[in-house]
């Protein structure tokens, strides 16, 4: 008897009450504020689809810890202990939101003992709602995905967000990366907006890799599940097995 | 049948854009069903500019039911570009076809692939039809009667403030290091306004139509060719935004580049940004 089904089977349809919140709220005006930076948005939706997860949640399960994008930015602790804990990015992709751009997703990944036991990704406006529980594989909508098993590195087509660094060093580093990987050459860079669908991307094959350094542990939690069910690999940019709370070293996935 | 070139002109482009919508679709279904199959896939004229077999029979569709339709109308499309006929628009009706917008993406089954189809009459582009092949929403636009997103009239952003404005673009297929330099400098230049952000999602026409509906305020683009701008600029122009060219004077449909905006104010402050990458242009011999 499988002990987190039942989280994962709640976890699936508080994902689509939250992409359906989502869904009507883009027919509406959507008011943004900025957090860290005018690039860093944040909306009254990103704050109520995340107090509608976890007060669910919560209600259900309530022994659960919880690690979500506006409650940390709001001040709530990001430490991730043994216990199960709920990692939750409520629209990944807000500034794709603020301007109705295709590719945003509700994230969700669930860790026990520090380990990835389940995750999903729900791209509200493709309808496609990606799952995988450690062991048994990964899905979108029901059907098993893969990764593309490509290895030679010139037939790939790579993933990443670009976006304004404050800080100057940081924003040298993001080009030349860009620059390396193009003169490999690659078959392209693809720049979507949303880190989860990004790796779920990968994991069904459409892409072949993804980098991105700054990324945070709610973007990565739910898609490297997925990414890694489906075949594929999740790694630090130095090489190293990814740790989930190392923020400053990001995830490579080649395949 | 009535011969089309007999009746009023209006009426026989709303013709004409009615068998382009029905063939955008069949074709796209087409591109649709090809896409889960195995591709064979070459270069051309670099190591990053592919083309599939799935791109010739394509067009070759499209093509061959036009002419048959429409047997004194001109043709102007990639793949019989790239197999040398002249790409001349003159005043004659001219259909501008790119079968697959977005073959990386096809060969990678990457979700943005469509097919576009554009017409011109004395040299003036008439109408648009651009069909997405992985959701089947469909994109038309007619000169002087709106542009539409499946029957829901579109409108572009009315944003004017580049600090709140989200920027597409798509790479081009040289990958020489002075050209990425420029390419990754007029980057850099946008991001640092600072913008919202860049996308980049491998189909020129769909993130054209992205401008059209509003969801991104301009497009930039260095290595485009004719038949990726000739319909989108009209689904653009009919929502509402402009479209130019890179050193801010008036679209020039062959010369592999352009910028696209909801507004006048983006536009401009976008022309100001950028470093010129040249592509050569679509109207001279290779």
């Amino acid at each position: 008897m499988d002990p987190w089904l039942e989280c994962m089977d709640f976890g699936v349809a508080m994902t689509k009450e939250a992409g359906k919140m989502i869904r009507d709220a883009l027919q509406r005006e959507i008011s943004v504020r900025e957090k860290s930076s005018p690039v860093d948005l944040v909306t009254e939706t990103d704050q109520k689809v995340e107090e509608l997860i976890i007060s669910s949640i919560r209600e259900k399960f309530p022994t659960h810890s919880f690690i979500g994008e506006e409650s940390v930015a709001a001040g709530a602790p990001s430490a991730l202990t043994d216990g199960p804990t709920w990692i939750i990015d409520p629209i990944d992709g807000t500034t794709n939101f603020v301007h109705r751009f295709p590719f945003i997703s509700v994230s969700i990944g669930f860790t026990v003992n520090r380990q990835i036991e389940f995750g999903i990704v729900f791209s509200c406006l493709e309808n496609k709602m990606y799952t995988a529980r450690r062991g048994r594989g990964a899905f979108c909508n029901g059907a098993p995905i893969t990764v593309s098993g490509q290895q030679d590195i010139t037939k790939s087509l790579i993933l990443t967000e670009m976006g304004f660094k404050k800080d100057s060093e940081h924003f040298r580093a993001m080009m030349a990366n860009m620059e390396s990987i193009l003169s490999i050459p690659v078959h392209g860079i693809r720049a979507p907006g949303s880190a989860a669908v990004n790796m779920c991307l990968v994991a069904c094959g459409a892409a072949d890799a993804y980098y991105h350094i700054g990324i945070h542990c709610w973007d990565m939690a739910g898609g490297a599940a997925i990414l890694t069910e489906a075949g594929g690999v999740v790694m630090d940019i130095t090489d190293q097995p990814r740790q989930q709370r190392r923020r400053r070293s990001p995830p490579e996935l080649p395949v | 049948m009535t011969n089309p070139e007999s009746m009023e002109e209006g009426e026989c482009w709303a013709e004409c854009l009615d068998v382009a919508v029905r063939i955008a679709r069949t074709a796209g279904q087409l591109v649709q069903e090809a896409v889960k199959q195995e591709k064979s896939v070459s270069s051309k004229s670099t190591p990053t500019d592919l083309v599939t077999e799935a791109d010739q029979q394509v067009e070759d569709l499209i093509i061959s039911t036009l002419r048959e339709r429409f047997p004194s109308h001109r043709f102007i499309g990639e793949e019989s570009s790239a197999a040398g006929e002249k790409c001349v628009l003159t005043d004659n009706p001219t259909w501008i076809i790119d079968p697959i917008d977005g073959t990386c993406n096809f060969v990678h089954s990457f979700p943005m692939v469509a097919v576009s189809i554009g017409f011109a009459v004395k040299k003036e582009l008439e109408f648009g039809v651009i069909y997405h092949c992985f959701d089947g929403t469909l994109y038309t636009a007619r000169r002087g009667h709106g542009a539409f997103c499946n029957g829901v009239r579109l409108q572009v952003s009315k944003e004017k403030d580049m600090s709140k404005a989200l920027i597409l673009t798509e790479i081009g297929a040289k990958r020489d290091p002075n050209t990425l330099d420029i390419f990754l400098g007029n980057m850099k230049k946008l991001l640092s306004a600072p913008v919202h952000g860049v996308r980049i999602i491998g189909s020129s026409t769909l993130a054209l139509c992205h401008i059209a509906s509003g969801a991104a305020e301009a497009y930039y683009q260095y290595g485009l060719h004719c038949w990726d701008i000739a319909a989108a600029a009209v689904i653009i122009r009919e929502a509402g935004g402009c479209v130019i060219d890179t050193t801010g004077g008036p679209l020039d449909l062959m010369s592999r580049r352009v910028v696209a905006a909801g507004s006048q104010e983006i536009a401009d402050y976008v022309v100001q940004q950028l470093q010129p990458i040249s592509y050569g242009r679509d109207d001279h011999d290779p």
